[in-house]
């Protein structure tokens, strides 16, 4: 169900390893399972922030977050194949990641879906799906990019 | 760790090093032959104690304070001071990785705390079969004091995505920069190559066959777009430096080398568009003009660098951050020879991470003592005075500038 194939995209299968959760972490992830990609905006500086903080802005210290909507717009700045098994066969190898750095800005980590690391070129332009997934607290909706 | 402070600059020196033997450990670690027991932090750390007090031609009585740096466990430093026979005034846990602990042990001396420190290092990290990614190296959801509340540094924040590990960093730098450069896995074959020949000359190195072209294209990606021999070993070992006010440094065994300067910098925010965009330049630049402001020296007097080389390309985000070739260059830099002796800057001249031994950069600091001593044999760089060591993480730079005592 998946590894590298041919001449064909290669598939990542839904088990995942296991998702930060608690607090700020769960409000992504609840936006995720709506469908939606949100990221967290200070309001006093503006900041978009990736990874999730929990606690402050870590450009101005403050706490005053909005859930921001992304455009699921991006394109791709860098990428990784996994051949170490890094996670003891809950993914198997090899499979792709890209760095995708979003319309609005912040550089988000992710997989291609229905391409891999031989489609890619400079600044490739992808845009937002939403993968079924599943890790050791339930199902849940995992951000992942196509052709765009 | 005490902020870059020209009056600190020379207050200390280094009057002993002492390592343990990489390369045979490795060698019966995979063998294990019957009878092998596995290597303990103790075991390795009093070996390389012993050593470093018998390179400083000190007696234990002159010694009277000790640091510990232990990756993983490894006992307290109270422990350790009895364990080695030192009436210690002065006993402290002091990071792991050669990032604080030497200038913190510097300050430590010039507050009047002890007038001469044995600093251990010790990791068995390899008999303990440790990975450097997936589920393993995570905070399991406890929170992360450098997480700033609850996330996990930015290594293992993502998890879901399949990514993970020191060598995922580094692949994911170098893919962007052969997009930027348009550069292959060919060039960086170079950084690994010239640092194995490095290592072929050391007695003591894990890794001392050749290293082609061939072997290099053909081995196995851990992450690609880098290979095997891209990523550092692990390797279980010890280090210990012995350090020693620098007016009572002279006159003993060697040549004392003196700690003239030191900075640090650490991105808080915006980590993967520096690591990947700016290829870490911006702090490699802030921590290392620090660091030549304390020692009161110029970028162009320092004659050998021992930089981190957790991954080839790692060490060439180095060179060029720090200002010894431009951006973009440094991959022909290597190749052309700049990276050794002759060149503009001999770089790990002990063979690295990836060839010589995976002491965390403490190694390095060895190395650089040796060359400003002249013992380095045949990389000795000729008539060196001033030499760099840096520490570099993803988001965080170290380096230390060492300057013989005696000029």
């Amino acid at each position: 169900m998946s590894g590298e194939t041919a001449d064909g995209p290669r598939y990542i299968g839904p088990k995942r390893p296991d998702r930060t959760l608690g607090g700020n972490h769960d409000t992504f992830w609840d936006w995720c399972g709506k469908g939606e990609l949100r990221l967290q905006r200070c309001g006093n500086c503006n900041h978009l922030h990736w990874p999730v903080t929990v606690r402050k802005c870590e450009s101005c210290g403050e706490q005053a977050f909005t859930w921001e909507p992304m455009s699921g717009r991006g394109k791709v700045v860098s990428w990784t194949t996994f051949q170490q098994d890094y996670y003891r066969g809950l993914m198997a190898v090899p499979y792709d990641t890209i760095l995708v750095e979003l319309d609005e800005g912040p550089l988000f980590m992710s997989n291609p879906q229905g391409f891999s690391w031989q489609d890619l070129s400079p600044e490739m332009p992808v845009k937002l799906a939403f993968l079924d997934a599943e890790d050791s607290a339930g199902t849940f909706k995992l951000p992942v990019f196509e052709r765009g | 760790m005490p902020p870059s402070d020209p009056a600190l600059s020379r207050k200390v020196s280094i009057v002993g090093v002492g390592e343990t033997d990489f390369g045979a450990d490795y060698q019966a670690e995979r063998k294990r032959p019957e009878g092998w027991v596995p290597p303990t932090e103790e075991s390795l750390l009093t070996n390389a104690f012993e050593r470093a007090l018998a390179d400083s031609g000190l007696s234990r009585e002159d010694i009277d304070g000790v640091t510990c740096s232990f990756t993983y466990g490894g006992p307290p430093a109270e422990e350790v001071a009895k364990m080695l026979g030192i009436k210690a005034r002065y006993a402290e846990a002091n990071g792991n990785i050669m990032a604080g602990p030497l200038p913190t042990a510097c300050a430590a001396i010039a507050e009047g705390k002890a007038d001469c420190i044995a600093m251990v290092f010790a990791v068995a990290s390899r008999s303990a079969g440790r990975l450097f990614g997936g589920m393993t190296h995570s905070t399991g959801g406890v929170p992360d004091p450098d997480g700033e509340g609850g996330a996990p540094a930015s290594y293992y924040y993502f998890h879901p995505w399949g990514w993970s590990s020191q060598a995922a960093h580094w692949a994911l730098i170098f893919a962007h920069f052969q997009w930027k450069y348009g550069v292959g896995e060919e060039d960086l074959y170079h950084v690994a190559a010239q640092v194995r020949r490095h290592a072929m000359a050391r007695d003591n190195a894990v890794m001392r066959k050749e290293l082609t072209l061939e072997d290099y294209l053909a081995s196995r990606y851990i992450v690609r777009p880098l290979h095997l021999f891209d990523i550092c070993i692990v390797n279980d070992g010890a280090v210990c430096l012995i350090i020693r006010r620098a007016d009572l440094a002279k006159g003993l065994a060697h040549v004392p080398v003196d700690v003239a300067g030191w900075g640090y910098s650490k991105i808080k925010q915006n980590k993967m568009h520096t690591m990947v965009r700016e290829q870490l330049r911006p702090q490699l630049q802030a921590a290392s003009t620090d660091a030549l402001a304390m020692a009161g020296v110029t970028l162009d007097q320092i004659q050998h660098f021992e930089g981190y080389d957790a991954s080839s390309f790692h060490l060439i985000n180095q060179v060029e951050g720090i200002g010894f070739t431009p951006p973009g260059t440094g991959l022909a830099f290597c190749k052309d020879g700049q990276m050794t002796v002759g060149g503009r800057i001999p770089t790990n001249t002990s063979g690295g991470n990836l060839s010589h031994a995976y002491m965390q950069g403490w190694s390095q600091v060895v190395q650089a003592v040796r060359q400003l001593r002249g013992e380095a044999g045949q990389y000795q760089v000729p008539g060196i005075e001033v030499s760099m060591t840096n520490l570099a993480q993803t988001d965080q730079t170290h380096p230390i500038v060492y300057v013989r005592g005696d000029r």
